[in-house]
């Protein structure tokens, strides 16, 4: 549809350049270097705002982040250099880290394939032309409209053992109820599962996947006499593997770096069953005996182990990802 | 397929015979598929449902064991009562503030760098672009505690500027989708336009502005959802509970309820009214939210 606009502008505009009486700009006149330094001067003008943003809100908390992490540092007194300190501390005294990070690897692994799973599913089932299509999308996309907040306290009250919904559904199907939020095992797939009450965002992006496969694919396929289940595998998969590339980037990312539903639902508990990563920098950085320097030195473990999971992510992808163009 | 093959070299009675055997599973896979849809579906609503039954609870209802899922009356009252719990309007204010500059800050910021990145030729550009989209990997959690101690230099702690102030400065994501979307407008249409006199900035305002309308409009609905739930940032900045932000407000109701303070009802009631500026967005610009960012991504491809 945007494509079709444009195309009709892009003829407009033909139409009006077509007239011979008006001289055509060109660099290469003699006032082009003029031209160009004004060009140049409007273009620093438009991204100065950025290029601020850049610098003041991100190149310079980076430094400025990386220098913190090997320092001692409350926020109050000024910071002082410990080295490696903070890293050690980590690594080998904090009863909390290794935990987190056990928690953070077993969430990234529940999460990151449940909401390309379900995604992809809901997709396939909704790719079709049948009447009504067109409302079941709207209600599966719901969810991801709502506030985070607003849903997560929600959840928090269906996962309530004696009021929530959760229960009260389980108990009329006459299945075994569970403690949810409150039980160590029970408490990371709850968790995941509110995500996967909002897989209609990847839903989304993987119907506009399926729906760039060319049709005379499939045509040509059924002539061959492929089933469909031959078919998904053997065309849509293939087809749509740069947008699941895609979609394990962003979900493994943002996946890496939740947080309101801990802060909502669990506050890390119970014990360190849903301690994330992301959690316990906030806590330390922010919570009622802030140490800066810790903090800093964690956030850049989390950056680190984003980098190298995108990158292995990344490089492998030549694996499996499809490229028209090869 | 096969359908085809019978027809073009059987007899007459066997291609009568076909296609009722295969309109038969047709009909069932369809309804199969409507039924599974509809399961589905209700499925995604119950949850919404039960927060609009407890909504309508009167407070009675609320520690009744085991709970009906309807109301045992209908407490239109909730809707009153509960949002004044935690003053709501108020909340609603500072969160309507702090959306609206922010929408309009980082909309803005990015429409005129995507432009000037796709559509001006000038030494660097490529350097720029690729910084701005460098940046969208780093991670908000790591520069967050030096924000956090520039703003707190700045004497801006407990105030709205630390949520809207970054977004006059560009958002990254939007720079990449804006540059992607401007490079695809025909170069002739600014040529044309250079013809008559106009500059680049006329050029953006009159013609890129209209022309790209899906872009912006994109733009403003992730903008609105970004800070409309934007939570981290109200958490670490704000410390005064007349500039909560609804997001804050909301998590802090939900933290008070227990059992000796069971206003679940209230909560709900003013969970629907949080819910509501959103969905109405939604429902006002549906096309956008469900194909915009889809065509984005793949024009972005």
């Amino acid at each position: 549809m945007l494509v079709c606009q444009l195309m009709l502008m892009a003829e407009g505009a033909h139409i009006e350049r077509a007239d011979p009486g008006r001289p055509r700009p060109d660099n290469r006149e003699p006032r082009g270097l003029t031209h160009r330094r004004r060009n140049a001067l409007t273009a620093y003008v438009f991204i100065l705002p950025t290029i601020i943003g850049v610098a003041v809100f991100m190149l310079y908390p980076l430094a400025s982040s990386l220098y913190h992490a090997f320092t001692q540092w409350d926020g109050l007194t000024p910071a002082t250099w410990t080295g490696l300190d903070n890293f050690r501390y980590l690594f080998t005294e904090d009863p909390t880290f290794w935990p987190s990070m056990k928690a953070t690897g077993y969430f990234v692994l529940l999460s990151v394939p449940s909401g390309m799973i379900f995604g992809l599913a809901l997709a396939v089932l909704l790719n079709r032309a049948y009447r009504g299509v067109r409302i079941f999308r709207t209600i599966f996309y719901l969810p991801v409209v709502l506030p985070s907040i607003a849903v997560l306290t929600l959840w928090k009250y269906i996962y309530d053992p004696l009021y929530g919904l959760a229960n009260q559904v389980l108990s009329a199907l006459h299945l075994p109820t569970s403690d949810w939020l409150q039980s160590p095992r029970m408490a990371m797939p709850a968790i995941v599962l509110v995500g996967v009450w909002g897989v209609g965002g990847s839903m989304i992006i993987f119907l506009a996947g399926l729906q760039n496969v060319p049709s005379e694919i499939y045509e040509a396929a059924r002539v061959d006499g492929a089933g469909p289940f031959r078919m998904f595998f053997a065309i849509t998969l293939p087809m749509i593997t740069p947008i699941l590339l895609l979609q394990l980037v962003l979900g493994l990312v943002l996946a890496f770096q939740a947080f309101n539903q801990i802060q909502v639902m669990t506050g890390g508990g119970p014990d360190t069953a849903t301690y994330l990563f992301m959690y316990k920098i906030y806590t330390d950085a922010f919570g009622s005996y802030p140490n800066l320097g810790l903090a800093t030195a964690e956030a850049w473990i989390l950056f680190v182990i984003i980098m190298i999971v995108t990158a292995i992510t990344l490089k492998t992808s030549s694996m499996w990802v499809f490229e028209e163009n090869k | 397929m096969s359908a085809l093959a019978v027809e073009g070299h059987a007899g007459a009675h066997r291609a009568r015979k076909v296609p009722l055997r295969y309109r038969v599973p047709m009909t069932v896979s369809r309804l199969s598929w409507y039924a599974l849809c509809s399961l589905l579906g209700i499925t995604m609503l119950v949850p919404l449902l039960w927060m609009i039954s407890i909504a309508l609870k009167p407070s009675s209802d609320i520690l009744q064991l085991p709970p009906q899922f309807l109301p045992s009356a209908f407490t239109w009252s909730n809707f009153v009562e509960g949002p004044q719990q935690i003053h709501f309007g108020r909340l609603l204010f500072n969160t309507v503030i702090v959306t609206v500059l922010y929408v309009f800050g980082s909309v803005t910021s990015s429409m005129l760098a995507g432009y000037a990145i796709a559509r001006i030729d000038f030494r660097g550009r490529n350097f720029w672009f690729y910084l701005f989209t460098f940046s969208i990997f780093v991670p908000g959690i790591v520069t967050l505690v030096p924000i956090q101690r520039l703003f707190f230099s700045l004497n801006l702690i407990d105030t709205w500027w630390p949520l809207f102030l970054p977004a006059f400065f560009g958002n990254p994501v939007f720079i990449f989708l804006a540059r992607q979307y401007f490079a695809s407008v025909p170069r002739s249409i600014d040529d044309s336009a250079m013809i008559d006199g106009a500059g680049h900035w006329r050029i953006f305002t009159s013609l890129m502005i209209p022309l790209t309308k899906p872009l912006w409009i994109t733009m403003i609905i992730m903008s609105f959802q970004a800070a409309w739930n934007d939570f981290l940032n109200p958490l670490v900045y704000l410390n005064s509970e007349e500039k909560y932000t609804l997001s804050i407000g909301m998590a802090n109701f939900m933290g008070a309820l227990n059992e000796a303070n069971p206003q679940f009802n209230y909560y709900m009631a003013s969970n629907l009214l949080y819910m509501l500026p959103p969905l109405l967005l939604f429902f006002l610009a549906q096309r956008y939210f469900m194909t915009g960012l889809g065509s984005l991504v793949m024009t972005g491809k």
